[in-house]
């Protein structure tokens, strides 16, 4: 109880709010994963291992494309548009696609008259050659990442949602009006005499960047004061950007599953395979085309990731975040839409309450700890329906 | 001429063991001794593993799992009290038994609980579970100081026995293979073929699949204690997820049930590695291999897999066509191979592209997994044993009728 009340003290509630919307965040990228995950399992009843390395490829896809457009490591181009950004997403989610298919048709086709565990180790098989094979040709050591100078949408907002009080308040204001007086001072020495660098600047250079520094500091100090004795969140734009993307992604998902013929097909083809095939639905067409729409959402995720996040790349890149949204698509009733977003929400939130716990070492054990206790108590996830699987 | 027979084939199994010692010891370097060591502790967790996934029909794929907790639990106890008790047991060897026994405790207790899982759970949901225990596992040894945290665990005392690490084999493959004999043996086999059925002709189905993962997971506890004794120091890398992948090749590559399948795909892929390894260049320095070689040698085994696939579902062929088939796709695969590098060999940066030979043994692992799938998805065994009968059955089988009916 002691050692429980010590956690508790230790934690610090004023960043909840900011870490939970960081994991809403965080889960609009494993949903679109956790998407891919759900509509195969809905038509093949196979878990697609592979598709963390579709997600993979992805990435690299648009480290490729990025480097093409100029956005190399030792780049000096400074801005970037939209249009570079729509580029990389296309191309990542046309590539993807293609290679979805070539593994369904090449892979997973064949295994599909044999039992499920053989279609199941083929899919681990896949898995562990693109990992290890892309490792032999894709740049991979030191990790890439995609210049982040191709992202034009690097600001970040902070939103108040409760005022530090208002001594604090007005000791920043006190601290701005000095510090902003001397940096004036400071720019206009350091633009009378360029060339020099900070730290071989002549005596009277040296006091004014002095002074310079400790209004600095001073004002530092009050703001941090400020941001932690209030309760903000800190958002960056690049975030709003992968969730608005997201929702018009899945958006358009939901209007091909439930209005279009096509998306009749694959809801007729998950519901029953055979009676489908009866009906005149060309399975293997359903079927290839669930990977088209899989494989590409994974691209768009990989894409944003890579370029919003900066997460560095290599070639095993792709399984955690994989298994994670596929955790994702069993929380929310795999084979259920729906399902797989709100998932992917909670388990990008859930990942994130762990960090913020102190407990970061294990944020990647959480994903497994939730599909247990989730197959234990409602095997169906929370939208599914919990049938009990026929033998 | 039971008992005579079975005390026979244990005293046997005992000099089998001492034997294999003395010719390693005699005939290989420290290095062809690790290779022999390794190659009966994977045989080992193959053969364990394929108790629970061939034998009983579960899907486990997180074998590592068992075996790091042998091997954690029981350095750990091995550093803490093997000064000061090993003595008083009776010598490091007898230390060592007893720790195999703690180690083989340790993991079936782990294995009960992964087992627990499996009653609700079947196939992929079940292998996805045991995958993310074994990864939780990992994980949780990763951020404990005292188990040497992401470092190692060192300083484990070491102790060599190499006729022992083959007793563990041999005492394994025995256990699954008398198993199979027995009444209770024929229940997993029975769950395996149906679980609703057999729970209707009143197996205990519960009871079997928590007894095989108990029982499979405590030779790979027992391996593990082996193995940390052996090598002194233990990481969590050592029993990282591909290392679970590779116990799972070894079992599909045999053939899912087939206990003789498992031991020689077990010592021939535990080799593999360490052959790439140590493969060198004709100047005697590392041995690369181009991107082109790799490149076309995956294409030819994809064609190579491709036709095998046509020809062994065609039904029209005879015995004796298809087997020339089989040869000639073989060859002919060999010679699209060689054109193709020489094509590939003029693309530059494939021909630049040079990776260490000892970095594709993964791929390899890979493309073995897929290609067996593909061509032959019950494993090169199926779930044929070797007896001697069927040596027998084997060289007279010209005059044999042939009434027999395929499974």
């Amino acid at each position: 109880m002691g050692h429980g009340m010590h956690l508790l003290a230790a934690l610090d509630f004023r960043t909840l709010p900011e870490q939970l919307v960081n994991g809403i965040f965080l889960g609009a990228i494993y949903a679109l994963i956790a998407l891919g995950y759900t509509m195969v399992y809905g038509i093949l009843r196979l878990i697609n291992f592979a598709h963390g390395e579709v997600y993979m490829l992805g990435a690299y896809v648009s480290l490729f494309v990025s480097r093409m457009l100029g956005f190399g490591a030792q780049s000096d181009k400074t801005s970037s548009g939209v249009l570079n950004l729509l580029l990389m997403l296309t191309a990542s989610m046309i590539v993807c696609a293609c290679i979805g298919v070539i593994i369904e048709r090449f892979a997973y086709r064949p295994m599909r008259s044999y039992s499920r565990t053989a279609s199941l180790i083929t899919a681990i098989g896949v898995s562990l050659f693109l990992q290890y094979g892309g490792a032999l040709f894709l740049p991979n050591a030191p990790p890439p990442s995609i210049n982040e100078k191709v992202n034009p949408f690097r600001e970040s907002y902070r939103l108040v949602l409760v005022h530090p009080p208002a001594s604090i308040q007005t000791a920043v204001a006190a601290a701005l009006g000095p510090y902003e007086e001397v940096k004036k001072t400071y720019d206009a020495y350091m633009s009378k005499h360029p060339g020099l660098g900070e730290f071989d600047l002549p005596p009277e250079g040296a006091t004014i960047h002095q002074k310079y520094m400790a209004a600095k500091a001073l004002y530092a100090d009050a703001e941090s004061k400020a941001s932690t004795a209030g309760v903000s969140i800190v958002i960056r734009q690049g975030d709003i950007v992968v969730l608005c993307a997201s929702v018009v992604l899945m958006s358009l998902l939901t209007y091909l599953v439930m209005f279009t013929k096509p998306g009749r097909a694959m809801r007729a083809v998950s519901h029953d395979f055979d009676s489908a095939a009866l009906m005149g639905v060309n399975v293997n067409r359903t079927i290839t085309f669930t990977f088209v729409i899989g494989s590409a959402l994974a691209g768009a995720g990989a894409m944003m990731q890579a370029t919003f996040k900066g997460t560095p790349l290599t070639t095993f890149f792709g399984f955690v975040p994989g298994t994670k949204a596929f955790v994702a698509a069993v929380l929310g009733g795999i084979g259920n839409i729906p399902g797989a977003v709100l998932g992917g929400i909670l388990m990008g939130m859930a990942e994130d309450f762990v960090i913020w716990l102190g407990y970061s070492d294990y944020s990647d054990a959480i994903a497994f700890v939730i599909l247990i206790v989730v197959l234990l108590f409602r095997p169906g996830g929370l939208l599914g329906s919990s049938k009990v699987e026929k033998v | 001429m039971f008992w005579p027979l079975r005390l026979g084939s244990i005293i046997a199994a005992i000099a089998a063991c001492f034997l294999i010692q003395a010719a390693t010891v005699h005939f290989v370097d420290d290095y062809g001794q690790r290779l022999v060591t390794l190659a009966a502790l994977y045989v080992t967790l193959a053969v364990s593993l394929n108790l629970i996934n061939g034998i009983t029909g579960q899907f486990s794929i997180g074998h590592a799992a068992f075996y790091m907790v042998g091997a954690y639990f029981t350095g750990f106890l091995s550093i803490k009290y093997f000064e000061a008790y090993s003595h008083q047991v009776g010598g490091p060897i007898v230390w060592l038994i007893l720790m195999m026994v703690a180690g083989a405790l340790g993991a079936m207790l782990a294995g009960f609980v992964v087992g627990l899982p499996s009653l609700r759970l079947r196939g992929d949901y079940l292998a996805i579970v045991t995958l993310g225990f074994g990864e939780i596992l990992r994980i949780i040894v990763q951020n404990q100081e005292s188990l040497g945290g992401a470092q190692a665990l060192a300083n484990i005392p070491r102790v060599k026995a190499l006729w022992l690490v083959w007793l563990l084999a041999f005492i394994c493959v025995a256990v699954c293979r008398n198993l199979l004999k027995t009444a209770r043996g024929l229940t997993f086999v029975a769950v395996r073929e149906d679980e609703v059925a057999s729970a209707a002709m009143g197996v205990n189905v519960t009871k079997v699949k928590v007894t095989a993962f108990m029982v499979g997971a405590a030779f790979a506890g027992a391996a593990g204690a082996l193995l940390a004794h052996y090598e002194g120091y233990i990481t969590p890398q050592t029993f990282a997820m591909d290392v679970s992948f590779i116990i799972l090749t070894m079992v599909v590559l045999g053939g899912t049930g087939s206990i003789t399948g498992s031991i020689f795909s077990a010592m021939f892929l535990s080799y593999l590695p360490e052959y790439l390894r140590s493969l060198k260049a004709p100047d005697g320095g590392t041995l690369y291999v181009s991107g082109a070689t790799i490149l076309q040698w995956l294409i030819a085994i994809f064609l190579a897999v491709a036709i095998t696939r046509f020809i062994s579902r065609s039904a029209q062929f005879p015995l004796g066509k298809r087997i020339a088939g089989y040869v000639a796709t073989l060859l002919g695969a060999f010679v699209i191979g060689k054109i193709l590098g020489f094509i590939l060999n003029l693309v530059h940066p494939l021909a630049a592209l040079l990776v260490d030979a000892g970095q594709l043994r993964m791929v390899i692992f890979a493309v073995a997994l897929i290609a067996i799938m593909l061509i032959r998805p019950q494993g090169v065994f199926a779930h044929h044993e070797f007896s001697w009968g069927w040596l027998r059955q084997l060289f007279r089988r010209k005059n044999r009728p042939t009434t027999a009916v395929s499974s």
